[in-house]
């Protein structure tokens, strides 16, 4: 029992939470809500995701808002050298390049990967600095920018290409994590670093492909902003998108020791989230409280969670 | 035995952890000053009650009572108060701390708020004289060899004054004359006037030392009484419920296949010294030797999870140099490791996903796996392995010590290497386990596997066996074949040559 609801007591908490906004709010339950709750959260659903994995495998990757920067401005520099389509493929490889650089500096040097992503974050956030020559860089052909902006932010049955990309991409980090030999060795290598490898796993490079995925799902998030706003700036993700994907996961009850979870627990993590800054807006409730708010619900959660891992130990 | 010899006693103790009732109504007494036993299969609720005793978990129900005082402890601080300190099978110990700090942790001598390092010295060097346990007071405890941490256990639990030292398992890591002196101060302990109540998977210890000792199996007391009228198979009858058959099997004839694993001149600067030796298909060959002689090192080195300086290995006469367990395994060898929990399972994974932990990609269609598939693959292993489990599903935490070894053979089975390394295969492992794991161990060889046979225990790796090396300090001291005199196999231990035995 104690087990049960240390592993749902999230998916009761969202419920719960989901009810009472549905009868105290009226325009809570609107299509157009619903469509608007998602659409602000579709980057931290991406970063949760890949969040996930990373946690799961025993590390942090806490460089993804700086590698989703500089993969912003990576994709309108390279839209402007490359057109379009080439663009957008950069972007995104270049996120998967940073994180191919952090995952083998950290797993050759030994470092902590919390320390070693943090050092990441400065000096990637400082590559982004250069990359937009100290400012910000904007698409120049008026209908690439045009085009992309239409693929984000245009509307597919009731939901933004920017939304959808976002789902896709939760579900097929979801499917892959569950159901591929690769998922099994990052839950071991997670769950006991020492027992994967003597098992035959090379437990290191199991940890390299999570932090070149998180960087995949950083570029996303910078070709994202790049849609959006036909540019790239270097403020165009601050690190609080990290943190917020951090606390996310571990608030949709992934353990913060590896080994277990899964990627919708980081998923719902975000829609509670967004449940609550919502509810919050649509009650009236000042917008100085939420963060409050927020920060409380994430340490009850993971007290709670403490708490009933002591009583089923 | 009245309420005022006893020092600590127990009345209809309940505790359950989740659906396992671990301690089922216990109610015992233990006499001041004796050296209690307590023995029963893993699992059967031993270390659970003696925890009780301790403070360390709190009981469902039941009285304890110490020193004639009912108490109700509600942590171990409160059981050292009250007179009980126990020393845990798990070593817990401060790693960055010294050794002197670690003994005295919890009763640190102070002067005012700091620790008065005079008087930390005086008690130290006192427990020195009255265990002669040789430790670097200063070392940092992480940097010790687990024997040696062990030490540290024994002395911080002396330490604290206790009316009653519990010793679960104190023997289990140390070498042959450490257990000497372990002994030395067991019997010390009592004739001051202290009481020790040792829980021990060794029986000729338990006959030796203790004055009473008690009989537990699955969470129920069986009897108690005076030690004098036991015998080994007496208490091996008590604790599995059944007669069962304490000495080996006859060794089997020497091994005359192919030579299979082939190790020339293996040398690693400091702790390796041109090590030797051949294993033949078929035949499982023992490594004996002190714990830190070298043997899981040798072991170590050939399946690539360290490396080394010089020297050749050759597999099937095929010159391999493994620079890590992955490559180790493509070569055909497996290892089953020496820690079971620090190197062998993830312990908050699924039996399943333990037992194929090494082979999820021969199990998989492209890379992908089908759960239904893996479940059905991970049930057979079990089963053939003779693992107890209700569901395959299961965390693997939540097994015995015997059926979370059991699973490493499983995964090794599964694997199928040439050669197959254990390490301490059935340390902490009870009696029916114990001889499960040596049946699939002998089924394996008999398949033509070589098996590299590592063990603390001088009557396992010799009941095992048809031949055994001797390790001492990184080299081959000795070697012996079936049948053997155990005198001179433990001479070799501490590097007693000239024994040109065959």
């Amino acid at each position: 029992m104690i087990e049960r609801i240390r592993n749902y007591g999230i998916v009761g908490v969202f419920g719960l939470l989901f009810v009472v906004l549905a009868f105290t709010s009226p325009s809570f339950l609107s299509l157009q809500n619903g469509a608007n709750i998602l659409d602000q959260s579709s980057v931290l659903l991406i970063l949760a995701a890949t969040t996930t994995v990373c946690i799961i495998a025993g590390i942090f990757d806490l460089s993804i808002a700086a590698v989703a920067t500089a993969s912003a401005i990576m994709t309108v520099n390279a839209i402007n050298a490359v057109g379009l389509v080439g663009g957008v493929i950069l972007g995104v490889l270049f996120g998967a390049l940073l994180g191919l650089i952090t995952g083998v500096a950290i797993t050759k040097t030994n470092v902590n990967s919390f320390i070693g992503t943090l050092a990441a974050s400065f000096t990637y956030r400082g590559l982004g600095l250069i990359l937009a020559a100290g400012g910000l860089v904007t698409i120049e052909n008026e209908q690439s920018a045009q085009t992309l902006r239409d693929v984000m932010e245009g509307k597919y049955l009731g939901l933004k290409g920017a939304v959808w990309i976002a789902i896709g991409f939760v579900i097929l980090v979801g499917v892959v994590l569950a159901y591929t030999v690769w998922g099994k060795k990052v839950y071991a290598v997670g769950g006991n670093w020492q027992a994967a490898r003597l098992a035959g796993i090379r437990s290191n490079r199991v940890l390299i492909s999570c932090y070149v995925l998180s960087g995949i799902g950083a570029g996303v998030a910078g070709v994202i902003y790049a849609g959006r706003y036909g540019t790239g700036a270097t403020n165009a993700y601050p690190d609080s998108y990290a943190f917020t994907a951090i606390a996310a996961t571990v608030v949709g009850g992934v353990s913060i020791f590896g080994g277990s979870g899964a990627v919708w627990r980081g998923t719902l993590g975000i829609l509670t989230f967004a449940l609550i800054g919502n509810g919050l807006n649509l009650l009236g409730v000042d917008t100085t409280y939420q963060q409050t708010i927020l920060g409380l619900l994430i340490f009850a959660a993971v007290a709670a969670d403490q708490v009933f891992r002591r009583k089923s130990a | 035995m009245s309420a005022s010899t006893a020092v600590v006693s127990v009345r209809d103790m309940v505790k359950t952890f989740g659906a396992t009732r671990a301690v089922r109504g216990v109610t015992l007494e233990i006499p001041r000053g004796s050296i209690f036993g307590l023995v029963g299969e893993n699992g059967a609720g031993k270390s659970t009650l003696a925890k009780l005793m301790a403070g360390i978990e709190s009981p469902d129900s039941g009285v304890l009572t110490i020193s004639g005082r009912e108490q109700s402890l509600r942590d171990p601080h409160e059981g050292i108060k009250a007179g009980v300190s126990m020393m845990a099978q798990e070593i817990m110990l401060v790693p960055d701390a010294t050794v002197e700090q670690n003994v005295l942790l919890g009763s640190m001598p102070r002067r005012g708020p700091f620790p008065n390092r005079k008087e930390m010295r005086r008690r130290y060097a006192e427990l020195v004289e009255f265990t002669e346990f040789d430790l670097d007071f200063k070392a940092k405890v992480g940097s010790l060899r687990v024997a040696d941490q062990q030490k540290v256990e024994i002395m911080r639990a002396l330490s604290q004054d206790a009316d009653m030292i519990i010793m679960d398992e104190p023997s289990a890591a140390l070498t042959t004359d450490e257990v000497e002196r372990l002994h030395h101060s067991i019997r010390e302990i009592a004739r001051r006037g202290s009481t020790v109540l040792l829980i021990s998977h060794f029986l000729e210890e338990v006959l030796a030392l203790t004055d009473h000792v008690a009989i537990m199996r699955d969470g129920d007391l069986v009897r108690v009484g005076p030690t004098s009228g036991e015998t080994v198979d007496s208490l091996v009858a008590s604790m599995v419920g059944r007669a069962l058959d304490t000495d080996y099997h006859e060794p089997k004839p020497q091994a005359d296949g192919p030579v299979r694993l082939s190790v020339s001149h293996l040398t690693r600067a400091g702790i390796l010294d041109d090590v030797s030796f051949d294993i033949r298909q078929g035949e499982i060959l023992g490594l004996a030797g002190l714990i830190g002689s070298g043997r899981s090192e040798i072991a170590r080195c050939i399946f690539g999870a360290d490396s080394f300086d010089s020297g050749e290995i050759h597999i099937d006469g095929e010159l391999v140099r493994p620079s890590s367990p992955h490559e180790a395994i493509a070569q055909g060898m497996f290892m089953v490791p020496e820690s079971r929990k620090e190197q062998g399972l993830v312990l908050g994974s699924s039996i399943s996903d333990n037992l194929l932990l090494a082979t999820h990609k021969k199990r998989s269609l492209g890379g992908w796996v089908s759960k239904r598939t893996q479940w059905a693959a991970a049930e057979k292993l079990a089963q053939s392995v003779d693992l107890r489990f209700n569901s395959v599903k299961q965390a693997v935490g939540s097994l015995s010590g015997g059926n979370q070894q059991k699973i490493l053979f499983g995964r090794a089975a599964e694997v199928n290497p040439r050669l197959l390394i254990v390490d301490e295969p059935t340390r902490g492992v009870d009696i029916a386990a114990k001889r499960a794991i040596h049946e699939t161990l002998e089924e394996m060889a008999a398949s033509g596997m070589a098996v590299l046979f590592i063990s603390s225990e001088l009557e396992e790796v010799l009941g095992v066996c048809s031949r055994v090396l001797v390790i001492h300090r990184g080299r081959v001291q000795a070697e012996f074949k079936a049948p053997y005199d155990e005198e001179k196999v433990i001479s070799a231990f501490f590097g007693q040559s000239g024994l040109p035995h065959d």
